[in-house]
């Protein structure tokens, strides 16, 4: 090994000494040891690099962050199991019996459409445990919440940001989709998006198809970039008002 | 998983977690969140990680694999390999600029770094992994990973050179007249 190889090596080499027992170093670290040249390299660069690491250490996190992140751990803990409830054996089994049940659905809406309103219609089931509201500020909340704006139609989703933006996201078949909770006249609602891209074999339509699972109803529609499943557990009525 | 031993984990890990979160997203609030939602997906899945021993690794890897999906980017991580050869023979720095500078001026040398570079390097500054576990968080090889080293090095150096001068250089107005009016 010359020089040049052994500085390359020795560059990887931690300050605090963590590396000492590693293999990978023994043999830069003895030549270092022979060649004044190499140690004289050796010791500046270790005493720079602690220099840095001492430096990195003195940055503070900020006062509050120890207190939020127990507090959000502790409700995110209380709110989750170590597995997705949809990818639970009884879950994937009531969502079975629903699709028995309940037959193909929508004529209109194929297989992965149908995939993904059960997975809408097994998820709004739940959602006294998951919450799921959007942030207030954005513009897609705002619009579900007016009662004013009918939907059924484009919305204004930006799927980055809301992921970014306390939107809740659930993963579904390898893929984000995201959640809002709205309420319009007292009764609340869950819509959920996804990417078109995500879902290919889901047929465009951007008119709403209607569909009743029990006492849940569902509408389904497509912009040029979204999936996207509005959820009512008080029935069609209340769903065809929003359209 | 306990309260306790979440209590035990946040403590362990946070500040380090945040170090790391503003080298990358060189912004305090956004690291804040960052290293927040980490322990937030911890709470929600982590305790099914078997080995407790590869939690810190664990949090180092999610804090990044999550920063990574919030920027939506992935182009420049590779085009960047490409830039050059790794310095054959690297200068011996100068141990006396860093020691005389301020904290906060050798974090924002950090971040100066090509984002490629400054996750190894700053991981390798924070000490709290090795090049292995670097090299698997990042997952490429690890020469790969020392090269990155040897590369972040050279770019920091020139950057704390160039913070060094810039203080140096910086002149205050001599105010000859106080009563100037301010336009």
């Amino acid at each position: 090994m010359n020089n040049a190889e052994a500085k390359f090596i020795l560059q990887g080499y931690r300050p605090n000494g963590a590396d000492a027992g590693d293999a990978t170093f023994c043999a830069a670290v003895e030549q270092a040891k022979n060649d004044p040249a190499l140690g004289e390299w050796f010791a500046k660069q270790q005493a720079f690099d602690a220099a840095v690491s001492a430096k990195l250490g003195q940055v503070a996190a900020p006062a509050d962050l120890r207190a939020a992140i127990l507090a959000g751990g502790r409700v995110t803990a209380a709110g989750t199991s170590s597995r997705g409830w949809w990818n639970q054996p009884v879950w994937m089994a009531a969502a079975a019996g629903v699709a028995v049940a309940l037959g193909v659905g929508v004529a209109l809406w194929p297989k992965q459409a149908a995939a993904f309103s059960d997975f809408a219609l097994a998820d709004a089931k739940l959602s006294a445990i998951h919450g799921g509201h959007g942030h207030e500020n954005n513009e897609l909340q705002a619009v579900l919440n007016d009662p004013a704006m009918r939907l059924g139609q484009k919305l204004p989703i930006s799927f980055a940001n809301l992921h970014e933006t306390g939107c809740r996201t659930i993963g579904f078949k390898g893929h984000d989709v995201l959640e809002l909770c709205f309420k319009r006249n007292g009764v609340w609602f869950h819509a959920y998006i996804a990417r078109a891209a995500d879902f290919p074999r889901v047929a465009a339509s951007s008119t709403p198809q209607l569909t009743d699972r029990g006492s849940i109803s569902l509408a389904s529609w497509t912009d040029a970039e979204h999936v996207i499943v509005v959820v009512s557990k008080t029935g069609r009525k209340n769903l065809e008002a929003l359209l | 998983m306990s309260s306790e031993i979440f209590t035990q984990l946040v403590d362990a890990h946070y500040t380090p977690l945040f170090r790391f979160a503003l080298s990358l997203t060189k912004n305090p609030s956004d690291a804040g969140d960052l290293t927040q939602q980490t322990f937030f997906i911890w709470a929600k899945q982590g305790h099914a990680l078997r080995e407790e021993g590869k939690a810190k690794s664990w949090l180092f890897t999610t804090l990044y694999r999550e920063f990574l999906r919030i920027r939506r980017r992935g182009e420049r991580m590779t085009a960047l390999e490409d830039l050059g050869p790794v310095e054959s023979d690297p200068p011996a720095p100068e141990v006396d600029m860093v020691t005389g500078m301020d904290a906060g001026l050798v974090v924002e040398a950090l971040q100066e770094v090509d984002e490629v570079y400054r996750v190894p390097l700053t991981l390798f500054y924070m000490q709290d992994l090795s090049y292995k576990e670097i090299a698997e968080m990042i997952e490429a090889p690890i020469g790969t990973v020392m090269s990155r080293l040897s590369r972040g090095k050279a770019q920091l150096r020139t950057a704390l050179a160039r913070k060094e001068s810039g203080s140096r250089g910086k002149v205050v107005p001599f105010q000859t007249n106080p009563a100037r009016k301010h336009s």
